[in-house]
């Protein structure tokens, strides 16, 4: 079938994209809107003694003026725990929580009337370090304590160490999803008292059900159309302004764009929790991981978002894709008043990747066995009892993913002459005879789907009929979110190869059609398009059974159409029955409709001791990283990465492409310059100018080799694709630039001043002993 | 005009590239009843050479200054200025209008001892570069040039930040020799509130310079680096230390920077005994301001092989 599943099929809202003519939730604009705007605690934490807006409601076009004394409905809202305010009432927990809204008649009187509202703060003494809000004399930040969730689980009979034991504590800091397209919607007040907000998201239903419980309505009077999405990465899965926005417009009774610029994005949105992680692993002589213990501090921030499932996340994958007998993995994840922390394209797993392939680096070194070799022996098949107790199903050929990644070739050593191409790039001057290579390794796995017993269900309805011009077409209607990961591309592929048709539409993602789910979690192709998949077999089946009823078919073949008639390139042929009819032909007797919920296995939630079958399926993958670094200014810069990842089957190796290289480049980020960064729980580089991203410059092309045994209980075989390479690449970059320095590195992303001697003896040219010359090509991992 | 707004009392913000006023304006950091485009005064984009200097008008952008020839060391400084949106429209005058403690150029013209020239309804000026950014624009004034002297020798300008790609400076370095009046000069950018001079240094690597082959003996070049990580450590205040950095760190990088800069004008050498039959042709082939990618910096291979002098 032509665009059908298997092919490089090009994304149909990809020109739009290119040429600039996409709508994004911030493209949206109706006559007569007005503006809305957000007013935030400058303070970490603080009482709110009086907040007076009637100055802000004088000013002239200034429409609505709403804080928590307006929420008509439950007054928190939250993915896991509805325990974040819609505004901030008694006490403001985190610098930059949300304190009022107001609507005018464009952004500056908007801004005017934020300065008009006057709200008195009392500061109190904020809870900004993790490891200390769990002391029995901290005090309690919200009424429900400090302890989102504590997991521990205790693997393995009676407990061995090994002879040879490594151990260290890390640190990885908190990255920013940073999505190029800041938080937007518009919201409009309806004449039935309801609302309809169109609005960028990851997961509609979820929004609708959390909007409506705050507003006081029923569901079906919040409805939610999916506006264009410039990236998500899990930053849009908690909810923003869409609550402010909907009270406001509802205030106003006029609609309302609210949209964040970049500074309030960065505070607007849960990032990834910053995490501090104890690791210690024993082997024997021989290179064979007895036990490994690890003790994690997760900071959730202000408030819960998906701190728990993260944090199960973490704890459960910390011990890697290794075999090994006794593990003891603890975690917390703990509320401060630093920015609330969420969902981020890795869910807890990027964390504690950083944490055990440093670990298994120095493993190898403390054995004197190569870093490959040492993961080869040790890692996972099929058939092995994780920490959980989980039996690991399914392929996982994380072996033959090193073995590939090892295999692929090294890139030319550093240059001169090329000062683009040197650490730091055309303005650094790098000195070409200063530059050290290095190589390293990482393998990981995460989970794929909702884990820890969740019910996980996606919905789809097809439709099959004739278009204007008589020829059939299929459309699909599925609330599942596009944020750039390319359902609307997979789905048409699936529509095409299970109908035979080429002509697929897709209607546009809204709460009118039952939840897809979250697009998160690497779940949407397996979900949402097992229930695309499944709708189209439904419509196909009730198509077949018409035709062989109307061709006066026995009943057999009417019951189960599909072991006689198939539908071939536009027509539906029985051989057996000499049937041959063209689908328009079929379809002139009226359209074939069905809907389809999909469902994964069952999982089960952990027990006391950490003990259960919690996650669905795995995927893993494994980098290699080449980085040169600047040994007198400790300038990295990324040479190369190769990729071997477990794939599943492959539906779109185009699109596949866009998510490993995308996951490539945002672990790259972690590894080397993405941090939010705060000071007393305030943020202190919510800008592009002082939070730097990577870009085409510093992202080298990706060497990439994908496996593609078939997950058995996966529609098609497939497996999540978007996550798992984010894990990975972090460590085998912090991983070669070790190789590179010689220096054990605690603290992601590594900055310049780590990898420098700052003593004052090596003010100026460090001389490490036998640096003489190019240090290219020589370079081992260690 | 300038005169008339004034007078008029209206907040008027004139507006060259805009790179840092549309922003602003755009987020009410700065609010203003009426906005002077200057993109068509032709006579802030012209630049030209005397006989001894070079003039540059207010108005021309840093894409303008990449590739002229007169002035290899602007030229490479504006070559690494932001993006190559950024380098198309903002401008010379912009740079030294808004004075941001990271900006590129600032590092450069303090080297070159730029002068400025504003202008206001009371005539024109020319003041000394440090003067204008001590004392800055008056209300009713305009940037409309900027003068350098003729290079005289090589110029190097180098800058690190916190990617590959365009990035704001953490410390920059620019460094300028001039070969007829025997002079080093030498500013840093990203250790204070604006680049600072390295006098001390400047002196020191005056005396070791061997002015017949424009060269200077490696352990001087280190020498340098060091005297500049003395110098910057004294600055104070030293910059709020952004996400990542370290002061120490910048100060450490500040002596890298100016060792390595110093280097590529002057091309250590082993020893001034010793020297190789190359040095004369590297000395003259050396084209002001053009960076030589193998020079033997303070590095240990140079070390090494100056071990015996």
């Amino acid at each position: 079938m032509r665009h059908g599943i298997g092919q490089s099929v090009r994304r149909p809202d990809g020109p739009a994209k290119v040429n600039g003519a996409f709508r994004y939730a911030g493209d949206l604009r109706v006559p007569g809107m007005l503006h809305g705007r957000t007013l935030r605690s400058p303070h970490p934490r603080a009482r709110i003694v009086r907040i007076d807006t009637a100055a802000a409601r004088r000013l002239p076009g200034v429409a609505a003026v709403v804080t928590a004394a307006d929420v008509p409905g439950v007054a928190t809202y939250g993915l896991i725990v509805a325990d974040q305010p819609v505004f901030a009432a008694a006490e403001a927990r985190y610098a930059g929580e949300p304190v009022a809204a107001v609507a005018a008649i464009d952004a500056a009187t908007a801004r005017r009337a934020l300065a008009a509202i006057e709200v008195d703060y009392e500061p109190l003494p904020a809870g900004t370090d993790p490891t200390r809000v769990l002391d029995p004399d901290a005090p309690a930040l919200h009424p429900t304590g400090n302890l989102y969730r504590e997991i521990d689980i205790r693997h393995g009979g009676i407990w061995a160490d090994g002879p040879v034991a490594v151990e260290d504590t890390y640190r990885v800091g908190m990255q920013d999803q940073a999505f190029l397209a800041p938080e937007a919607a518009l919201v409009i007040p309806a004449a039935d008292g309801g609302v309809d907000l169109m609005v960028a998201t990851q997961w509609l239903h979820s929004d609708r059900e959390q909007v409506a419980a705050c507003l006081g309505l029923p569901e079906e009077l919040v409805r939610l159309t999916l506006a264009g999405v410039g990236g998500a990465f899990g930053g849009r899965e908690d909810i923003t302004l869409q609550i402010h926005g909907a009270l406001l417009a509802r205030s106003a009774q006029a609609p309302i764009r609210i949209a964040y610029d970049r500074v309030e994005s960065f505070l607007g949105h849960p990032p990834r929790p910053p995490a501090r992680m104890w690791f210690r692993h024993t082997a024997t002589r021989a290179g064979e991981l007895v036990s490994v213990r690890a003790r994690l501090v997760f900071d959730g921030g202000a408030y819960t978002s998906s701190s728990p499932a993260v944090l199960a996340n973490a704890v459960t994958h910390a011990a890697g894709p290794y075999r090994v007998a006794h593990a003891r993995l603890h975690g917390v994840a703990v509320r401060t008043n630093n920015p609330p922390c969420g969902a981020m394209r890795g869910f807890g797993v990027p964390q504690v990747t950083i944490g055990h392939e440093a670990q298994m680096d120095r493993l190898a070194d403390a054995l004197g066995l190569d870093p490959v070799e040492l993961r080869v022996r040790n890692a996972v098949r099929p058939g092995d009892v994780l920490p959980t107790g989980q039996v690991l199903a399914g392929p996982l050929p994380a072996r033959e993913l090193l073995h590939l990644v090892a295999a692929r070739p090294l890139p030319p050593p550093p240059a001169a002459g090329s000062e683009l191409s040197l650490p730091g790039g055309l303005p650094a001057g790098a000195d070409v005879r200063r530059v050290r290579r290095g190589i390293g390794y990482a393998l990981g796995y995460k989970n794929l789907l909702f884990s820890e017993g969740m019910d996980d269900s996606a919905m789809a309805r097809v439709r099959l009929d004739l278009d204007e011009d008589g020829s059939p077409r299929v459309r699909v209607h599925s609330a599942c979110a596009e944020v750039g990961q390319g359902f609307v591309t997979v789905a048409g592929q699936i529509a095409r190869t299970e109908l035979g048709v080429e002509q697929v539409v897709l209607a546009p993602a809204d709460t009118s059609v039952g939840s897809a789910g979250s697009t998160s979690a690497s779940r949407q192709t397996w979900m949402s398009g097992g229930a695309v998949r499944g709708a189209c077999v439904a419509v196909a089946d009730r198509l077949l059974a018409r035709v062989a009823r109307a061709a006066g078919l026995p009943a057999r073949v009417v019951e189960m159409p599909r072991h006689s008639l198939r539908i071939v390139a536009g027509e539906i042929v029985g051989a057996e029955a000499g049937l041959r009819i063209g689908l328009a032909d079929a379809l002139s007797h009226g359209p074939v409709e069905a809907e389809f919920t999909f469902h994964h296995r069952r999982t089960t939630a952990l027990d006391a001791a950490g003990q259960g079958d919690p996650h669905v399926a795995f995927a893993a993958a494994a980098h290699r990283a080449v980085v040169d670094v600047d040994l007198d200014l400790g300038l990295v810069r990324v040479v190369s990465m190769a990729l071997a990842q477990d794939c599943g089957t492959v539906l779109n190796p185009l699109a596949l492409r866009g998510q490993v290289e995308g996951g490539t480049a945002q672990g790259l980020g972690l590894a080397v310059m993405e941090e939010l960064v705060t000071d007393g729980g305030r943020v202190v580089n919510p800008t592009f100018h002082d939070y730097l991203l990577p870009t085409a410059a510093d992202v080298p092309e990706l060497d990439f080799v994908a496996v593609t045994e078939p997950q058995p209980d996966a529609p098609y075989g497939v497996k999540g694709v978007g996550e798992t390479p984010t894990c990975t690449a972090t460590p085998a970059i912090v991983a070669a630039i070790r190789a590179a320095v010689g220096r054990d590195l605690r603290s992601v992303p590594v900055r310049p001043r780590d990898l420098v001697d700052l003593s004052p003896s090596g003010a100026v040219g460090p001389a490490p002993s036998g640096a003489d010359g190019p240090a290219a090509g020589g370079a081992t991992p260690r | 005009m300038l005169a008339a707004a004034h007078e008029s009392g209206a907040a008027v913000a004139l507006l060259s590239g805009g790179t840092d006023l549309v922003p602003a304006l755009r987020s009410g950091e700065r609010v203003a009843d009426a906005v002077v485009a200057l993109r068509r005064v032709l006579e802030l984009r012209v630049r030209g050479a005397g006989a001894d200097s070079l003039t540059i008008g207010a108005g021309v952008t840093y894409a303008d200054l990449v590739g002229w020839s007169l002035s290899p060391g602007l030229a490479r400084a504006a070559r690494v200025v932001g993006s190559v949106q950024i380098r198309n429209t903002g401008t010379v005058g912009g740079a030294l209008g808004s004075v941001r403690p990271a900006g590129d150029l600032l590092t450069y013209l303090t080297a070159a001892d730029a002068e400025v020239l504003t202008a206001s309804p009371r005539g024109t000026r020319w003041r000394p570069l440090g003067q204008f950014l001590a004392e800055g624009v008056e209300a009713d004034g305009l940037v409309t040039a900027v003068r350098l002297a003729r290079p005289g020798g090589p110029q190097v300008h180098v800058k690190i930040g916190g990617r590959q790609a365009a990035y704001p400076a953490i410390v920059s370095c620019a460094v300028v020799v001039d070969r007829v009046r025997h002079r080093v000069a030498c500013a840093i950018g990203g250790v204070g509130r604006l680049p600072a001079r390295m006098g001390g240094a400047e002196s020191f690597a005056v005396d070791e310079v061997d002015w017949t082959t424009g060269t200077i003996p490696v352990q001087a070049a280190r020498r340098f680096g060091d005297l500049v990580v003395e110098a910057v450590a004294g600055i104070s205040p030293v910059l709020p230390v952004g996400p990542g950095e370290s002061a120490d760190y910048r100060c450490h990088a500040a002596g890298v920077l100016a060792s390595r800069a110093l280097a590529r004008c002057l091309h250590p050498q082993a020893t001034r005994a010793t020297q190789p039959a190359t040095t004369t042709e590297l000395a003259t082939d050396a084209q002001p301001g053009t960076a030589r990618p193998s020079d033997p910096t303070a590095g240990p291979g140079a070390a090494g092989r100056g071990g015996g002098s």
